[in-house]
């Protein structure tokens, strides 16, 4: 199994990763069109003619055997580039009165762009039966390694907007109480145009001023910075990298951005680059611990390898794992334990 | 015969009977004795202050039965609604949220603070006796305050507004406040009204939520609230209405209930009240007439009483010899005179910036 960037003819091995996502995965509509735009736009992006401020890195998971797309992941450059990107900060407002014998503090949720400039790794999804041998950490973690490879593409911070609670109806208690009031559409309907792009009406719609969470109900405050549960493993994991949740939520399911400084994540501050040595047989771990990528951004690719490597950063290959990552004797890697 | 005329120290009892059985409780007009007395003392200095633009001064003024020799009723007129301090309302307001892209239009309502009443003149802290409601007694407490800035228009704004109590339910709780105030600061109505009362109301609007609410977020009960007058005042409501007062977007920071202003020449009293020379005849021999308020000329001892509004041939105002020592006027001297009754209007919202 390798990542590699996404290329045109994956389209319709895209489309069928798309029609199995399902709702809840906006990002990938099972659109032809639209879904060879966002090929085109990876493609451009990894060619690097794109501006570095509005690129689109989009990556598949690929079972090289059988040339099936097991899973994709992406890397925003940077976010809110062409359309606004907006969070709720959750925010306190302190209520105090010395006459009064008060002092209460209130929170609250302020609108907010402050994340526009930010990088953003999105779009991860790993078919079920793919959901094995720590493809889902590959998929995951791959993105650090490109982002350290290419640091000077990337601004100072990275997030991440995990989906927040519902009910077992499949309901938002987050959007019932606050964005249904002020989005005449359910919440799909308003998750699928995000997804497409079309964020514009997201601006005209919200609301504007600061939003007391003490109005909103007990079922919807209890949303506010909350995943769901699906998502708590892949929240679990940007955490053990360090990303936090400073606060911020989406602005319609409640879901938490978790954020960190590029250079404090903890695959990008560890990974380092090896020099390749390729034998014909090696010894490998019974559990894959090394993380390898390719320091080619148009051929990038990244997989698990059966070794790590020596004190003097020299790393051994089998000719089939040198084949899967495209590099050759002497070439350069980067290595992550993890 | 009920005559309305400026608080005396000798009225403290009174007022603080009136002042607890008020209904509702009136924040501005708290049972608590100092409070009163300062009401009285500093509404005697208003009366005593030579006044060239609206200020700070409160007049406060009690209606008495002179059958009685009791003091049934009391109202003030606060030259600046927010002289000292700012006077805090809720401004309603609409805002579209319109998206070309999806083809959508909606208007959000919103509450903002506001301190946009501040300078207007302040009708309020009006008590009237349970025994005299309904009666022209009420009309002419409301109204008297009229007929004073009616003769002293420097002292006060051009524009007018009452505040009336705001809607509360059977167990005389505030919905709005339950689902506004309550957030902020944890305490009943009844309780931070009175606090309100005894100090300042805008030590507590200081605290209240400063960014604008969002009507959908509030409770069914608190938004149908807004705006909406306490059951026990629809009709005095409806009488200021008549008099040309207008409904604003403004409501009050509690209770929600309606702010109304009146520009003073729009007003019925103000347009229709007229100077006419007395002349003293017996009660028997007065022509009959419709009822008018009738007030004197005199700032410190302003008097103002309800009259058959009798004129001469020659336009002068004939009063009964009671009357006119109530007035404290003689014949020849100048009286101000506007009818009782106000023409049947529709209620009316005020949709300008008024």
């Amino acid at each position: 199994m390798r990542i590699r960037p996404i290329a045109r003819d994956d389209l319709d091995g895209l489309q069928a990763l798309a029609q199995q996502t399902g709702v809840g995965f906006t990002s990938l509509p099972d659109n032809r069109d639209f879904l060879a735009g966002k090929i085109e736009a990876a493609a451009s992006a990894f060619e690097e003619r794109t501006p570095v401020d509005d690129r689109l890195y989009f990556f598949v998971l690929e079972d090289e055997a059988s040339g099936e797309l097991a899973g994709c992941c992406a890397v925003v450059g940077q976010v809110g580039h062409d359309a606004p990107f907006y969070n709720y900060r959750l925010g306190t407002l302190a209520h105090s009165s010395v006459q009064l014998d008060l002092h209460r503090t209130i929170d609250t949720l302020f609108l907010s762009s402050d994340h526009t400039g930010d990088a953003e790794v999105c779009s991860l999804y790993l078919r079920p039966e793919y959901r094995k041998d720590r493809n889902g950490t590959l998929l995951s973690k791959a993105r650090w390694l490109f982002m350290a490879q290419f640091r000077d593409r990337f601004p100072d911070k990275v997030l991440a907007e995990m989906r927040g609670r519902f009910d077992e109806n499949g309901i938002s208690p987050f959007w019932q109480c606050l964005g249904s009031h002020f989005f005449p559409m359910d919440f799909n309907e308003a998750d699928r145009l995000t997804g497409l792009g079309q964020k514009s009406f997201i601006g005209e719609l919200m609301p504007k001023f600061p939003i007391y969470t003490t109005f909103l109900s007990e079922e919807a405050r209890e949303c506010i910075g909350q995943v769901h549960e699906h998502t708590r493993p892949a929240l679990e994991m940007l955490k053990k990298e360090g990303l936090r949740w400073e606060g911020f939520i989406d602005i319609f399911d409640g879901g938490p951005t978790v954020e960190a400084y590029i250079d404090d994540v903890r695959a990008v501050r560890t990974s380092r680059l090896c020099q390749v040595e390729v034998v014909a047989s090696a010894e490998s771990d019974e559990r894959p611990g090394w993380l390898a990528s390719s320091t080619s951004m148009l051929d990038f690719r990244a997989g698990w390898v059966g070794r790590g490597p020596s004190a003097e950063d020299v790393i051994v290959l089998t000719e089939e794992e040198s084949r899967r990552l495209g590099v050759g004797a002497g070439d350069s890697l980067r290595l992550l334990e993890t | 015969m009920l005559v309305v005329r400026p608080v005396r120290p000798a009225d403290l009892p009174a007022l603080e009977r009136l002042a607890g059985s008020a209904t509702p409780r009136l924040t501005n007009l708290p049972a608590h004795r100092d409070r009163l007395e300062e009401r009285i003392t500093r509404s005697q200095r208003a009366f005593g202050r030579e006044v060239d633009f609206p200020g700070d001064e409160h007049y406060t003024f009690v209606i008495e039965d002179r059958e009685r020799d009791e003091v049934v009723g009391t109202a003030t007129i606060r030259a600046q609604a927010g002289a000292n301090e700012a006077y805090y309302t809720y401004r309603q307001e609409t805002l579209i949220h319109a998206s070309q892209q999806l083809n959508v239009r909606r208007e959000v309502q919103t509450l903002s603070l506001s301190h946009e009443v501040s300078e207007a003149t302040l009708l309020c802290a009006l008590s009237l006796d349970e025994r005299y409601k309904g009666t022209s007694a009420e009309s002419l407490l409301r109204r008297a305050r009229l007929m004073f800035i009616a003769q002293y228009p420097e002292r006060f704004a051009e524009i007018l507004a009452v505040a009336f109590p705001g809607f509360l339910d059977a167990e005389g709780e505030s919905p709005f406040w339950n689902s506004v105030g309550n957030h902020f600061f944890a305490r009943g109505y009844q309780d931070i009204n009175h606090i309100a009362g005894v100090r300042s109301k805008s030590f507590i609007a200081e605290v209240m939520p400063q960014f604008p609410l969002y009507l959908p977020l509030l409770t069914p009960q608190a938004r149908a609230a807004i705006g909406r007058e306490h059951p026990a005042h629809e009709t005095p409501m409806q009488e200021m209405l008549a008099e040309g007062f207008v409904r604003s977007r403004h409501v009050d920071i509690f209770d929600a209930g309606p702010v109304i202003k009146g520009e003073r020449e729009r007003l019925e009293t103000f347009r229709r009240a007229a100077w006419h020379p007395v002349r003293v005849r017996p009660a028997a021999s007065l022509p009959d007439a419709e009822p008018a308020m009738i007030a004197n000329q005199k700032l410190g001892e302003f008097r103002c009483v309800v009259a058959r509004y009798a004129l001469s041939p020659t336009g002068q105002l004939m009063l009964s010899p009671e009357h006119a020592e109530v007035l404290g006027v003689e014949e020849g001297r100048a009286v101000l005179a506007a009818p009782l009754a106000l023409p049947a209007v529709d209620d009316v919202y005020d949709e300008g910036e008024l």
